[in-house]
């Protein structure tokens, strides 16, 4: 597993990439079935499953991945989530809309979903050892390094829910798809950035 | 009261500069160089409302940051957002300000940079007339996405430095803390007027240069131009007579 740390924070976020994986379908019904599972038996599987589970073509590099875990960790720190958790923050981050619903659907896993990152803020203490054992047991996949992520880019689909497809910076690199792509992960990563002041 | 991770961010971080309304820092969002620029508290301001204007304030210039980057104008991108703490991170730029690029500038009326070495606009890789018309295109893609900077300064332009990234040289817009959109060629013209000024105070025989970043300015505006000319040469006779009055 990779990690990101933040000198100024306790936390630790966890990542690992799955490219493919297999069971999409069941680990977005454990989720579902978690999310309302009465008594310990349910308290045990929202422990089991208390991972961001993030749809990873609609990322467009580790920069941006940190980008929203940073902001979801500091909305936290603050007392000032609008989600139910850490790991739902970081889906509503990033979303470009203010719709908690849309923002899970879309950045979530779905049953369609083919590469998948998962993510875990823990405190620094922590180590990775459970979380892997962890995510044996719920993810039928190939562990990929994150470097690959590059190459699971769903690039049409970015630009259609930020509706870049219009906007001069894009128009002026569409010759260029690498110089288009850099440019398109510099808006996304600025807009998770500073998703809190807008609309 | 235990600090913020957002104050300790600013403890840890190294002042690049001291503003009237904001210190600036450069620090480290994991691993990933930043600057950091944090409207700090007003004593003499009421405190509610200090705070709601300066989150108003990080939130207009994001937002004018963003604008820019949808438009292809060249600032930096946005790291972080705390509103709350005042806080705005943004990427670092490894290079200076075209200010300080052009030999025989007058010396700094804001006393608070820390570094005073000597650098050439030879060694960015460019001439200065270069420099110029990068500036030229940059403020031209910007006023037709309708952006207004507001505070047009050679200070307000960074040259990136391509010796020691390995990219290209390249120049950035930074500081929208004044910026506003508008549609108003009188806007746009004063934009301008206003950083012909600038050159004049700070760049001894700057004419040309001036003229190189209209000349760029002009090309890339297109049809738009001839308007923009107009009222600038309005906005100038008007500052002329004011200057004759008073
Ligand atoms: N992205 C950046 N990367 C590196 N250095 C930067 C960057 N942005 C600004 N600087 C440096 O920091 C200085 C201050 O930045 P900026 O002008 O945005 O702050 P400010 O407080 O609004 O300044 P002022 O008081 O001059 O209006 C700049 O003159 C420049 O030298």
């Amino acid at each position: 597993m990779d990690s990101f740390t933040f000198d100024h924070l306790d936390a630790i976020a966890y990542y690992a990439l799955y490219a493919p994986i297999n069971n999409a379908a069941s680990i977005r019904q454990r989720i579902v079935a978690a999310a309302t599972a009465d008594g310990p038996e349910g308290d045990r599987e929202r422990e089991e499953m208390n991972f961001a589970f993030i749809d990873a073509s609609l990322i467009t590099s580790l920069l941006h991945l940190q980008t929203g875990i940073h902001q979801a960790i500091l909305t936290d720190s603050q007392g000032a989530l609008r989600t139910k958790t850490v790991h739902s923050e970081i889906l509503w981050s990033l979303n470009p809309t203010n719709n908690i619903t849309e923002a899970i659907r879309r950045y979530g896993i779905s049953d369609s979903t083919k590469s998948l990152l998962v993510v875990h803020i823990a405190p620094k203490s922590q180590s990775a050892e459970d979380l892997k054992a962890k995510l044996q047991r719920i993810v039928d996949g190939t562990l990929v390094p994150a470097s690959t992520l590059a190459g699971i880019t769903d690039w049409a689909k970015v630009k259609k829910y930020y509706k870049l497809n219009n906007d001069p910076a894009l128009t002026a690199t569409k010759t260029d798809e690498e110089e288009q792509h850099a440019v398109i992960d510099n808006i996304v990563t600025s807009s998770v950035a500073m998703k809190s002041v807008t609309g | 009261m235990a600090i913020s991770p957002t104050q300790r961010l600013i403890a840890d971080s190294a002042s690049v500069l001291q503003g009237a309304e904001a210190k600036v820092y450069k620090s480290s969002l994991g691993g990933v160089p930043v600057l950091i620029k944090h409207r700090f508290n007003k004593k003499y301001r009421h405190p509610i409302l200090d705070g709601n204007l300066t989150k108003a304030r990080v939130a207009g210039e994001a937002r004018a940051l963003i604008r820019c980057l949808r438009a292809g104008v060249s600032v930096p991108a946005i790291r972080m957002v705390d509103a709350t703490e005042g806080v705005l991170g943004i990427e670092w730029i490894e290079g200076t300000s075209v200010r300080r690029l052009i030999p025989g500038a007058e010396p700094e009326d804001d006393e608070g940079h820390t570094s005073t070495e000597e650098e050439a606009m030879a060694d960015y890789g460019v001439t200065i007339d270069e420099a110029m018309k990068l500036i030229g295109t940059e403020l031209a893609k910007m006023h037709l996405a309708d952006i207004i900077h507001g505070d047009l300064t050679t200070s307000n332009m960074m040259l990136r430095h391509p010796g020691r990234t390995g990219l290209p040289p390249r120049v950035y817009i930074i500081d929208f803390g004044l910026s506003y959109t508008s549609t108003l060629v009188e806007d746009k013209a004063v934009d301008l007027y206003v950083l012909e000024r600038a050159f004049a105070s700070t760049h001894p025989e700057s004419e040309s240069m001036f003229g190189s970043v209209l000349k760029s300015y002009e090309e890339r505006m297109g049809k738009e131009w001839s308007a923009v000319k107009r009222r600038l040469e309005d906005v100038r006779m008007r500052g002329r007579k004011r200057s004759m009055v008073g």
